[in-house]
């Protein structure tokens, strides 16, 4: 069911694609009118985008404790690869990165309770990080964290 | 790969340098011999502390209130300058001048957005505490450029025998850039005249275009600073990367090292550099693999605490305990824990009452009174 749902939508950017390829002169817009498509396709550059800038936010705030890998050290840092805190509880997430997090939480059935401290990110900057880490190592993540869904986020 | 690869430098750490390095000293559990006291509560993450003489403490938030703490009460210090929290950065060493009860100067360090640029970088003031307020602020340095990177802040402050001020400056994430160049800031300890003045024997005055205020370089983010009680001298340490904190005792014009030499890799396993040591560098007095995070230093004096006598205590940000270091001719000799689990370990001073304090994140501050 997926995989149709994903074929749906895949295969007309790829024709699209195809078609800007071969015919280069067929703007983007027309493509739109027939297919529907330079929404979704605008959406993925964005969220690629906002990825990449995310990465180099990542290694400047997160990967300290984080690891590289994501995986933390499963002591006092928990794991941001594959975290059920992360998917579970999305406006948490973003929460703790606009504001800092303190105290316990559960991640994966384990216990942490730990500090990290606000980080002084602009709404953007969540937003561009939230994205690196939802679709990093194994995480996979279709909607993207937006500057307003971070902007809409308060101080608990 | 690279789940091998930090094993095999460490395996290559182990085998292939000489036995004259700095030993990897393993560390002792605690033993009890004290018990600990909680002075202050509801500081999420105190990060400078100093005590007046009328035993108040003067205890910094990272995020920018400075604290009076007496009898349990918090109080917030009025007119105390902005500080730029982005990342490490925010209000952070608090320090008295040590003639403090004559001349009542404060020295505090934070990250600023002061003069131009975006971003922050460490400055340097002294104040004056007067009816709960800061008052006749001085500016005292101002590292440059302002940069947007959130870490390596540095910004322990201490003075030396001869009542010079020094200072550290993390290298901003700059490290292929600023530590080993003195006409930029970043990655160097700093000695001034209390009032802010360069001194005239300072290392690298006279060189064109250099900061004259430096007086050692090489170093990537010092955040312990303190004076021995015997020599006078300033010991320093600071966060390696991963592996390669390390200990030194600050020398004149002297290179650390940091980028070319260290005892560390990167955050994601990569080697930094292949060398430990090189001519003209110096080599630590001690270094730890794996890293403990290391923040606030100081030795233990007078007679509260026999055993720990004239040796270095360390606070752990990473380990979350406080770490003894017995020291004998310079050379470290045993490590044991103090106050297991406390907590994100951010500083320790000996206060003017001789007792130890220490500061750790998500609690506040505690007294170590030995039974």
């Amino acid at each position: 069911m997926v995989f149709t749902k994903l074929y749906f939508w895949i295969s007309p950017i790829l024709l699209g694609l195809l078609h800007t390829v071969f015919f280069g002169s067929v703007s983007n817009q027309r493509i739109g009118n027939e297919y529907s498509v330079p929404i979704v396709y605008q959406e993925k550059a964005n969220l690629q985008q906002s990825i990449s800038r995310g990465k180099d936010i990542y290694v400047d705030f997160c990967m300290q404790c984080h690891l590289a890998n994501g995986k933390g050290d499963l002591i006092t840092i928990p794991q941001l690869d594959g975290s059920d805190w992360l998917t579970k509880k999305r406006k948490l997430s973003i929460q703790s990165v606009k504001f800092g997090q303190n105290g316990p939480i559960m991640v994966n059935g384990k216990k942490f309770n730990n500090i990290m401290p606000p980080l002084g990110l602009s709404n953007q900057e969540v937003a561009d990080v939230m994205n690196y880490i939802m679709n990093s190592w194994s995480n996979k993540q279709k909607k993207m964290v937006t500057v307003e869904e971070v902007a809409a986020v308060n101080k608990l | 790969m690279h789940k091998i690869s930090p094993l095999l430098v460490f395996f290559f750490l182990l085998n292939c340098k000489a036995q004259d390095k700095p030993s990897l000293l393993p560390i002792a559990e605690e033993v009890i011999n004290y018990k600990m006291e909680q002075v202050a509560k509801g500081i999420n993450i105190p990060w400078g502390m100093a005590m007046l003489p009328d035993g108040t403490l003067l205890v910094t938030e990272k995020s920018g209130t400075l604290f009076q703490v007496k009898n349990g009460v918090n109080k917030e210090v009025k007119n105390v300058p902005k500080v730029y929290t982005r990342g490490q950065g925010g209000l952070l060493d608090i320090v008295l001048h040590p003639d403090y009860e004559k001349n009542a100067w404060i020295y505090m360090s934070f990250s600023s957005e002061d003069v131009e640029g975006e971003g922050g970088n460490t400055k340097i003031i002294r104040a004056k505490l007067v009816d709960g307020s800061l008052t006749e602020i001085q500016d005292l340095y101002k590292a440059t450029p302002n940069t947007t990177g959130p870490n390596h802040f540095g910004s322990r402050i201490a003075f030396d025998k001869d009542g010079y001020l020094y200072f550290s400056i993390g290298e901003r994430d700059k490290k292929f850039v600023n530590p080993q160049d003195i006409k930029i800031d970043g990655g160097k300890i700093y000695r001034l005249h209390d009032d802010g003045r360069i001194p005239a024997d300072n290392p690298f005055v006279g060189q064109p275009g250099v900061k004259e205020a430096i007086f050692s370089y090489g170093h990537r983010n010092p955040q312990g600073l303190t004076k021995h009680p015997l020599t006078g001298l300033i010991w320093s340490h600071e966060h390696g990367p991963q592996g390669g904190d390390e200990i030194n005792i600050i020398k004149k014009g002297a290179n650390y090292g940091w980028p070319v030499i260290t005892y560390g890799i990167n955050y994601d396993g990569k080697i930094i550099s292949e060398i430990t040591e090189k001519e003209g560098m110096e080599q630590p007095l001690h270094y730890w693999l794996p890293s403990i995070a290391p923040c606030g230093m100081t030795f233990v004096t007078g007679d509260r605490y026999p055993d720990w006598k004239g040796h270095l205590l360390v606070g752990s940000l990473k380990f979350k305990y406080l770490e003894l270091l017995k020291i004998k001719d310079d050379k470290v000799i045993s490590r044991q824990k103090i106050a297991q689990d406390i907590g994100r370990l951010r500083n320790v001073i000996q206060g003017s009452d001789g007792y130890i304090y220490i500061a750790v994140e998500q609690k506040g501050i505690f007294r170590i009174t030995p039974n």
